[in-house]
């Protein structure tokens, strides 16, 4: 009999983000153009059973499912060896998750409790774009699509059950409201967006609709720029013509991943006397900043960062990090729900759940013939021929099934998936109608 | 009571109730209430001028002779000017600073009165007349620029610092709003300020003959207006914007306020009341 207790199969996840890793490096180890396939991971020979790979501009993940200890250590080589990079590299740069612990990562994730703006909302479509890529590819099985949909269910539980969410879009909102009171009319505005990103791209479509004039969006890589730009409807810019640009734009949203200043005091004395001092509003996201914080001290302009905008909304920090207690527990709740879920993939609770569901049935509906009767009409000895025999109906009919589960759960490969089945065919995890297991399901969900 | 003393009285009256509903209207968060106080402050303003209008046609020596009359036209200045804005630039959030000034400015017209002044024959000349009204006019938008400068450094300090935003912020105009008003000020204001000083001069010389005395009020007018002129250039020519203008003109008007006072009342000059 195969367990998952005894962790012959682990869930895992090898990763790296914007806080272990620089963006050269996330540039370095890309893995946005690769298919789950291309990790040349799965096989009969490899540990590895399932996976799926998570990349955005702020994070690059692996989650995975197969035998320990040797899951990690492949993972690692075989990513390193699909960059043609050093794998010692690449271990310098990551974590790792095991076990619960990778469950409960992947909830953070997918609740954007571990984004670098919390509560920001496009990591939730990011993730669901990912699970889709790899169940289109057929790397995905019967834990990882219980895992990905328990995140997605997560995730939308924290958004409901807290105001996390309203954390991101409050601190675009502080951006516009910030805004209106510079500018007398935001349609004689032009705004321009520096880098990319999350958040970034959050402020300035809020710019937008709140009835900004027009936007320019600048990159180091220009096709990038070109990109956003034919999304946002609006005008690429090359980077080289930053400092021109700034003597005319006046509001700048900034999100590159430079690790100095892109912008400097001495430099903006000069922009803003060529501007005639009009006023000018930094929005400055990135992390570590772009822009000199001394050049709030020049008259005629505003300068926020990130934490600036998130402190001058209307509730107080203390109120957030409560939100942001309660979404934990959230997570950690859900975490537990997972962790008894696996455990029932195992046979015997599985046996235990289906024979306990068969009795509770056959009890239900003799208490219901009954009811129908009228009590005092039946003896005693009828009574007692009613429940065995509806006992035994759910006995007779379980037996096949459980000695097919039985019969699989010595062939190591499927039983997992038969048992899943088995427990999805006779819904023993009260799920929700929709069926949370199957993997095509996700796409019509939104 | 003669009509006179009445109308004065409801003028009061009605600037009074003009500027606690303002009040109001921005404390509650009505804009009702707002509408309503303009409404109430230009009735006022309607009293004002027939008020001015009738003395002075009636008896125009007497009416310019006196000290009060002056005041009671630089606040009926100051509502021209405001309820301009309101007019064309829909900006009723200025309210909050002419119409209390307008009521100071007019109470004492009623209360205090000033000896008759002894004003030199010719006195009703064309070039009078300029002085006076170009000068007034001028004062009244600094009185705006002013109002207009103290509520900029605030938001100012107040964005600059990071201070939360708040439901009172939201309901002020922006900056940039505050900032336009300042342009106005400078670009309308100096240019009257400097033909109301330039009649002024040009009058004393048909009159005196001297087209400058070594008058306190001279002096210290042209002082004022080389500080104006500079912030004019600056303005106009360097393009300041923002904290440095509102600055500037606020303590322009703090200097305007000083002279008019101080040296008027109390300094022997021939601008004395």
């Amino acid at each position: 009999m195969t367990s998952m207790e005894n962790m012959q199969y682990s869930i895992c996840i090898l990763g790296l983000n914007h806080k272990t890793a620089p963006i050269e490096a996330r540039e370095r180890f890309d893995l946005t153009g690769f298919s789950n396939r291309d990790l040349d991971l799965l096989g009969r020979e490899s540990p590895v059973r399932e996976m799926c790979i998570l990349s955005t501009c702020n994070r690059i993940e692996i989650l995975a499912v197969g035998e320990e200890p040797a899951l990690s250590r492949l993972l690692v080589r075989n990513w390193a060896h699909c960059c043609q990079r050093d794998s010692g590299e690449l271990e310098k740069l990551t974590y790792s998750f095991h076990g619960l612990d990778a469950v409960e990562h992947l909830f953070m994730v997918s609740s954007s409790l571990d984004s670098m703006v919390v509560g920001e909302p496009q990591i939730l479509g990011q993730l669901k774009e990912a699970y889709k890529k790899a169940t289109q590819e057929g790397t995905t099985g019967v834990v990882i699509n219980r895992l990905m949909h328990k995140a997605f269910s997560v995730a939308k539980r924290v958004r409901s059950e807290t105001r996390i969410a309203q954390n991101a879009v409050s601190i675009s909102y502080a951006a516009v409201e910030l805004a209106r009171e510079i500018f007398s009319d935001l349609k004689n505005q032009r705004a321009m967006l520096i880098g990319a990103g999350e958040m970034a791209e959050l402020a300035a479509s809020h710019l937008l609709r709140s009835g900004l004039g027009s936007l320019v969006i600048t990159n180091r890589t220009f096709s990038r720029a070109q990109e956003l730009a034919r999304s946002f409807n609006a005008a690429p810019v090359p980077f080289e013509q930053l400092s021109d640009q700034l003597t005319q734009v006046d509001i700048v949203i900034s999100s590159t991943g430079s690790r100095e200043a892109i912008l400097h005091e001495s430099e903006m004395k000069r922009i803003l006397r060529a501007r005639k001092y009009r006023p000018m509003f930094f929005i400055d996201i990135a992390v570590p900043r772009d822009i000199d914080p001394d050049i709030n001290r020049q008259d005629n302009v505003y300068l926020y960062d990130i934490d600036d905008l998130g402190s001058v909304v209307e509730e107080n920090l203390m109120k957030r990090l409560d939100e942001a207690d309660l979404a934990h527990s959230l997570v950690s709740e859900e975490v537990r729900g997972f962790q008894a879920w696996l455990k029932s993939l195992d046979l015997t609770p599985t046996i235990k759940d289906l024979v306990q569901q068969g009795s509770d049935l056959a009890e239900k509906e003799v208490q219901k013939s009954l009811k129908g009767l009228g009590h005092r009409e039946v003896s005693p000895e009828v009574r007692q021929a009613m429940r065995t025999l509806a006992h035994s109906v759910s006995k007779k009919l379980l037996h096949h099934p459980i000695s097919f589960l039985k019969r699989k759960a010595e062939q190591e490969e499927s039983s997992r998936y038969s048992i899943s089945l088995a427990r999805r065919m006779f819904n023993l995890d009260r799920d929700a109608p929709q069926g949370n297991q199957d993997p095509h399901s996700s796409q019509e969900e939104e | 009571m003669s009509f006179s003393s009445l109308a004065d009285l409801g003028i009061a009256l009605l600037y009074l109730l003009g500027a606690l509903i303002f009040l109001a209207g921005i404390l509650a968060r009505k804009s009702a209430l707002k509408r309503c106080a303009t409404w109430i402050t230009a009735c006022g303003f309607c009293l004002h001028s027939l008020s001015l209008g009738l003395k002075t046609a009636a008896q125009p020596q007497e009416a310019i002779s006196q000290g009060h009359f002056y005041f009671s036209f630089l606040a009926w200045s100051l509502l021209l000017i405001y309820l301009f804005l309101w007019w064309r630039l829909r900006l009723q959030f200025m309210a909050l600073t002419a119409a209390p000034l307008a009521l100071i400015l007019f109470t004492p017209s009623i209360l205090v009165s000033t000896q008759p002044l002894t004003i030199p024959s010719k006195l009703s000349s064309l070039w009078f007349g300029l002085h006076i009204g170009a000068l007034f006019l001028s004062l009244a938008f600094l009185a705006m620029g002013f109002g207009a400068g103290l509520v900029y450094l605030y938001i100012n300090r107040q964005i600059k610092e990071k201070k939360k935003l708040g439901p009172f912020r939201r309901d002020i105009p922006s900056l940039g709003t505050f900032d336009r008003l300042n342009h106005l000020t400078v670009s309308v204001g100096f240019p009257l300020f400097t033909l109301g000083l330039l009649s002024g001069f040009i009058w004393a010389g048909f009159t005196w003959g001297d087209v400058f005395s070594w008058d306190p009020k001279e002096l210290v007018s042209i002082a004022i207006w080389l500080i104006f002129a500079y912030l004019f250039h600056q303005r106009m020519a360097i393009g300041w914007k923002g904290r440095k203008p509102a600055y500037l003109t606020s303590w322009i008007f703090v200097l305007c306020l000083i002279s008019l006072v101080i040296v008027n009342f109390f300094v022997p000059s021939h601008h004395s009341f």
